[in-house]
């Protein structure tokens, strides 16, 4: 019983040793759950800066080739637009001709635009005479004595110009009739620069 | 690791601990991570592609000539989705590209839009190499270039087809449309029997596939590239496409209606203001009622040919 009771004693006496060794620890650990947490934080924060600057890296990957795709599509296209129905010449002046533009139908077209803002994918497609060439401004008031002609404009931040040469014809008529005339001209197209 | 004599008491080194929720953490973050950038990597190839194929549709735009032909080939197995809307004004044409990688196809549903393309295709088209060509559809005047899509995979085989037809495809080389020696598995396409797959009916104008009719038209005679396109393509791609040329057909219509009025003052004459107005005033909802505009259209042709000024 006795020896009970001091195994008793000193079981007690070894559990009271170890829960102050247990306080002791306790500090220790609070500063080792705080030092985790901080390396929690530190390892998360590194994880999160390694992702943003490859996010980033991506990102400008991504926009880069979507304004080269975007020139790319402007280059190809303005070769193209002319042949479109909306400013081709088709059969009107003669004979068929490629890169030929029917000025008539063009300024129809401006007054028209709204319903084309978003049809070709371009931000801006203007027309300027190149010979005779003038500054004038084309509206329905002064067609045809006018040498640009914006057909479309989005307001927005473009991308560099993509043009063509082409042919810019019209019916005219005097004293002998009516006939064609046909004046050199440049079409210039731009997409929008999304940055 | 296990205290002595205190029971329930477990401890673990703090070192260990912090290894294993950190560890937890970082592989969950790191699979997470990785399966975001595997999607957003598909994704962006997917609408790369899909742009790519838009540009390089814009050469198959036709001047004089009536029809244009190309062919693409892409790195690894590819289905072309092909998605069409008739929303208000001119309708969209989407491409989503979706491509095989270790075995398994992506599914990106990411769409490519274009207002100004008319693809006739299957709603799915797959493979590794894709034939393209286009032609111009005129109704009376230009309307648009029709593109038509198809892959390696797909076989044609034109049965008894009339001379003109053979024509007008033959010299486009393109290796998947057969005369003769069809080889097996061939989508059959007859032009006098009713047997086929696809059963092309030229002098009435439609083409059925199975229990479907898909009606088209022309001008001047020349129906088919409206028929090629019911021949490539399915009924819903078919129908909706119908309905985007003719949005573009209205607005065509008013463009020639107001040109009209302009040159009355250097004295052309204005025989088309009517039939004009009228062609602007359609709401044509299916094929069959845009077939039935053939005539009106050809009368508006003539007409066109018959004026001092022509207005296309």
């Amino acid at each position: 019983m006795v020896i009970k009771t001091n195994y008793k004693f000193s079981l007690k006496k070894a559990c009271l040793k170890n829960s102050s060794n247990f306080i002791k620890k306790d500090k220790l650990g609070q500063i080792k759950i705080q030092q985790m947490i901080f390396m929690i934080l530190a390892v998360g924060f590194l994880f999160m800066l390694v992702g943003l600057i490859f996010l980033s890296m991506t990102l400008k990957d991504i926009k880069g080739s979507a304004a080269e795709l975007s020139e790319k599509n402007s280059m190809l296209l303005v070769s193209k637009l002319s042949n479109s129905p909306e400013f081709s010449c088709g059969n009107a002046f003669s004979t068929s001709r490629s890169n030929c533009i029917d000025f008539d139908k063009l300024i129809v077209l401006r007054e028209n635009i709204e319903k084309y803002s978003n049809f070709w994918g371009v931000a801006k497609i203007e027309l300027r005479k190149i010979y005779p060439s003038s500054d004038v401004e084309c509206q329905k008031g002064n067609y045809p004595e006018c040498g640009i002609i914006h057909v479309l404009d989005k307001q927005v931040d473009i991308l560099p110009y993509s043009s063509v040469f082409v042919s810019l014809c019209r019916k005219e008529s005097n004293e002998y009739g009516i006939y064609d005339k046909c004046e050199l001209a440049r079409l210039m197209i731009a997409s929008e620069d999304k940055k | 690791m296990k205290r002595k004599n205190c029971k329930g008491a477990i401890e673990i080194s703090f070192s260990w601990l912090f290894a294993i929720i950190a560890g937890i953490a970082i592989i969950f973050a790191a699979f997470y991570l990785s399966s975001k950038f595997i999607s957003i990597g598909e994704k962006s190839t997917s609408v790369q592609t899909g742009k790519e194929l838009q540009i390089l549709f814009n050469p198959l735009e036709t001047s004089f000539q009536s029809s244009q032909t190309t062919s693409i080939t892409v790195p690894s197995e590819t289905r072309i989705n092909n998605n069409c809307e008739d929303s208000e004004p001119f309708g969209r044409q989407g491409i989503q590209i979706d491509q095989k990688n270790f075995n398994k196809w992506s599914n990106t549903n990411v769409n490519v839009w274009t207002n100004n393309r008319y693809i006739f295709s299957m709603k799915q088209v797959e493979g590794k190499k894709f034939y393209i060509f286009s032609k111009q559809f005129n109704f009376p005047f230009k309307v648009a270039d029709l593109i038509f899509l198809t892959s390696e995979n797909q076989n044609y085989c034109f049965k008894d087809a009339p001379q003109e037809i053979i024509d007008d495809i033959s010299p486009l080389e393109q290796e998947n449309i057969f005369f003769e020696n069809c080889p097996i598995k061939s989508i059959n396409v007859c032009f006098e029997t009713e047997q086929c797959d696809v059963n092309v009916n030229y002098l009435r104008g439609y083409v059925k596939k199975g229990e479907d009719f898909l009606y088209f038209a022309g001008v001047n005679g020349d129906a088919t590239p409206l028929m090629y396109a019911a021949i490539f393509s399915d009924k819903e791609v078919y129908e909706c496409q119908i309905k985007r040329l003719s949005m573009r057909l209205k607005e065509l219509s008013s463009l020639y209606f107001q040109k009209e009025n302009l040159l009355l003052k250097e004295g052309c004459e204005d025989n088309l203001q009517v039939s004009l107005y009228n062609l602007n005033k359609l709401e044509i909802q299916n094929s069959q009622e845009f077939s039935f505009l053939q005539n009106q259209i050809d009368l508006i042709y003539e007409n066109n040919n018959f004026r001092k000024c022509n207005l296309w």
